[in-house]
């Protein structure tokens, strides 16, 4: 096997100094460290090369890596914000900070509009929302009849649509979000706050040198 | 007795797949809260709390969709206190929330698993829960 990397610090691509996330990021450079250990798990669990891919990702997720989920999938997308099909260190850690509960509303805000802008054409149609419910309901082994989809989709649209074209633009997704708070609830995690604490089993291992990552 | 309404963006972020905890969490961790959902209204499955409650020596506190039960015996971390909120989808279609708010996790489950969905059983569409798997329950 080539060895590229020297023996005693060896990176994945799309690693980043703590220092350089902590400071682009909510994070402090110790809980960008514990991040780390997280990541390694993570990223080790299927295919052991420092990249968290799909099926890892919905291990974690779901404990079970062939489970698909249209909102996992979305999320996964957006973490993996170079495209290139994998979630690397850097990656994860911006996108995690955004669930931060000191990042800033408008990066939360910009956030679920792009999860939810399935097709990313810059618009939520009511196409895709339409989906995205129906897609929940399947997922929760609920039938709900075609007539009572459209009346929870139409009350919603109608409410967030404010200038009635068919589709929500990012303009009126703020000010809807604004009239509804709750809707972005699930962009904060509490417990990034506290990490190192949260988790110690990370401080743990974060005095553990990188010497077994495998060749 | 007013519950809040959920709207499609709601409904769409109860999905176990915006659920990021799961990357944090150990496997073993047992979570102190359960969804179900209900084609009753709102007025029934509050009565039918209430009924629970009286049974089970709990004391009822009412509020906005919000119904609070209260234990009066001591547990083994004190009393256990349990809280459902009541959403709703559509007027026949309502998901309620129970989370446990004081007391010893362990007894809180027992006491879902033993006392409040078997007597919830006819109300209940759908279950999710600390078990992982939903169980698809007849119509």
């Amino acid at each position: 096997m080539g060895c590229v990397y020297s023996k005693k610090v060896r990176r994945s691509p799309g690693y980043e100094e703590p220092a350089l996330l902590a400071s682009e990021t909510p994070f402090t450079v110790s809980e960008v460290e514990a991040l780390y250990e997280l990541f390694k798990k993570l990223s080790s669990s299927i295919i052991n090369d420092g990249l968290i891919h799909k099926e890892e990702f919905q291990l974690a997720l779901f404990k079970n890596s062939n489970r698909r989920n249209l909102f996992a999938d979305r999320v996964f997308d957006l973490f993996d914000v170079k495209r290139n099909g994998v979630i690397e260190f850097g990656e994860f850690v911006r996108s995690l900070g955004i669930f931060h509960p000191n990042a800033p509303i408008a990066d939360k805000v910009a956030f679920a509009f792009k999860l939810y802008d399935l097709r990313q054409t810059g618009y939520i149609e009511r196409e895709e929302l339409k989906e995205m419910v129906l897609a929940l309901l399947n997922e929760s082994d609920l039938t709900l009849s075609e007539d009572v989809v459209e009346t929870i989709v139409n009350k919603t649209f109608n409410e967030a649509d404010s200038n009635g074209d068919g589709r929500i633009d990012p303009e009126e997704w703020k000010e809807f979000v604004s009239r509804n708070p709750s809707l972005i609830k699930n962009m904060t995690l509490p417990y990034l706050k506290d990490i190192t604490i949260a988790f110690p089993s990370f401080v743990l291992n974060s005095e553990v040198e990188d010497a077994d990552m495998a060749a | 007795m007013k519950p809040i309404c959920l709207n499609a963006f709601d409904i769409i972020s109860l999905s176990p797949g915006f659920d990021l905890s799961g990357l944090f969490e150990k496997p073993n961790n047992q979570k102190a809260e359960a969804r179900f959902t209900t084609k009753n209204s709102a007025s029934a499955i509050v009565s039918k709390l209430e009924e629970i409650a009286q049974m089970e020596r709990f004391n009822v506190k009412k509020k906005d969709g919000l119904v609070q039960l209260q234990g009066i015996k001591l547990g083994r971390k004190g009393q256990l206190a349990i809280e459902a909120e009541i959403f709703e989808v559509t007027p026949t279609f309502h998901m309620v929330e129970v989370k446990k708010r004081a007391g010893d996790t362990l007894e809180y489950q027992n006491f879902c698993t033993k006392e409040l969905r078997p007597s919830l059983k006819d109300m209940i569409w759908t279950w999710q829960g600390e078990q992982q798997q939903q169980l698809p329950q007849p119509l």
